[in-house]
């Protein structure tokens, strides 16, 4: 594996995006695969990020600023990733559940799903249940995303899932949910076909629920 | 008298409630002697909620006595989530956060959570620890630079509407004001408006007075706690759960 990648990983890290961008160009230029570059050079910065935001090593600002410099990678690598014919890995909606106003992590899961192929429509943040249904009926997705932040809100996420199933289209997708009050119990407890710890790792969860892991 | 008469009272409690609890001058409503030992914590913990767990759950365990704990916080991001009441029974107001507390009532909170979602409160604790966007903003720009600062201030509160004062009487609504006006002349950035709110301190009334309950009836007085306080018996675990109405 190249020294490349983990270059990659630790300028990610340090929130330094012209290294970032530097370096996906010359792991491409020296001829490395787009998808590799993505997955374990960018992918795993990304995912070291969440891990320590998690347990309080680092915060909001790091995150967006390693966010950022992600972003300027994968401009970087967006034309190498269509030319080599990644092909689209599925459709996604994300949104954030009524009465929530947070959408950092949302946004960076949109990101890092969009890297990795699928196509995301962010219908943005205090989405309430009907307008779900109505992303779900317009775009057919594969899988929807739901973010919530506070134990207040969370629970949108049931209502959100009950609206769903109501008009007959639960069945249609898979539904994964996110945020920082949010855990796999209460993923079990409301129906949800998984649940991310934390937002990088909403990419593989998107890939599994798709059924493209 | 049973010897439950004799059970220790001890608050442990987010610094938002200190002013509420015991600040004699601004009408601190726990009375002098009732709590043997009262502890205020640092008002960031939420912030890393399994640095709250950790943190509360530690200062419980170093209570040596069993005593009725008084938790001043509400389930707050899923800080009490697990908090493990060991030897002790756990008293706690049934909110989702501090918001409610300030506010007075869980009315109060869900009429203003559902009329605009997106505020930032202010409170008179919180403008003195520089709790807020603009000390945020100024704690950046030596660590990012002016730009990257903004920027980061940006993606966090871009989608806010309001900034809101919460003061529990006339006179602290207007000695806090020109501090929350200069934080709301910065949130202007975002298209926030600056409301003032009188709160109630009836909730934390309605706490001081189980606590009360307890000193003089021991154990018997929990069992009139109702919907808006939890009690965790001894050997119990907070859940997230609970908090669910």
């Amino acid at each position: 594996m190249s020294w490349l990648y983990e270059r990659i990983s630790t300028a990610i890290l340090e929130g330094d995006s012209d290294k970032t961008a530097d370096l996906v160009k010359k792991a491409l230029d020296e001829g490395l695969p787009a998808k590799e570059v993505l997955d374990n050079g960018m992918v795993a910065g990304m995912s070291e990020v969440g891990a320590r935001f998690k347990v309080g090593e680092m915060f909001v600002p790091d995150v967006l600023v390693s966010a950022d410099s992600m972003q300027a990678g994968l401009n970087v690598l967006r034309p190498y990733l269509i030319s080599s014919g990644v092909k689209l890995l599925g459709k996604i909606v994300m949104g954030t559940v009524k009465g929530d106003l947070h959408d950092i992590g949302k946004n960076l899961v949109n990101m890092m799903c969009e890297g990795a192929g699928f196509e995301v429509i962010d219908i943005g943040f205090d989405v309430d249940p009907q307008q779900f249904v109505d992303a779900i009926k317009e775009h057919q997705p594969d899988v929807v995303g739901m973010s919530a932040m506070l134990t207040t809100t969370m629970r949108a996420m049931a209502h959100t899932i009950k609206a769903i199933e109501e008009s007959g289209l639960r069945t249609t997708v898979k539904i994964m949910v996110g945020g920082a009050s949010v855990d796999a119990a209460f993923a079990e407890r409301i129906g949800a076909d998984g649940y991310g710890s934390n937002a990088p790792s909403g990419v593989d969860l998107a890939k599994r629920l798709a059924g493209v892991a | 008298m049973s010897s439950a008469e004799a059970l220790p009272i001890v608050v442990l409690s987010c610094q938002v409630l200190q002013d509420l609890l015991t600040d004699p001058g601004r009408g601190g409503l726990l009375p002098e002697g009732l709590a043997r030992e009262i502890v205020f914590l640092d008002y960031g913990l939420h912030r890393v909620p399994s640095k709250m767990t950790w943190t509360l759950q530690e200062t419980l365990d170093q209570i040596e006595a069993p005593s009725v704990v008084v938790l001043g916080y509400g389930l707050c991001g899923n800080g009490l989530q697990g908090i493990k009441a060991g030897r002790h029974t756990l008293l706690v107001p049934r909110v989702d956060d501090c918001i409610a507390l300030l506010l007075g009532t869980r009315h109060a909170y869900i009429r203003e959570f559902e009329a605009v979602p997106g505020t930032y409160y202010l409170s008179k604790g919180w403008l003195e620890s520089g709790s807020h966007p603009l000390k945020e903003y100024l704690e950046y720009v030596p660590k990012y630079g002016p730009e990257r600062a903004i920027w980061i201030m940006d993606q966090q509160y871009q989608n806010y509407e309001r900034v809101v004062l919460v003061a529990h009487s006339q006179r602290d609504l207007e000695t806090y004001r020109p501090q929350a006006l200069e934080v709301a002349r910065f949130c202007e950035r975002w298209g926030m408006r600056y409301e003032e709110i009188l709160g109630s301190d009836a909730y934390v009334r309605r706490l001081v007075e189980l606590i009360q309950g307890v000193a003089e009836r021991g154990m018997a007085a929990l069992d009139d706690a109702g919907k808006d306080f939890l009690v965790i018996p001894p050997g119990g675990e907070i859940h997230q759960e609970h908090f669910v109405r």
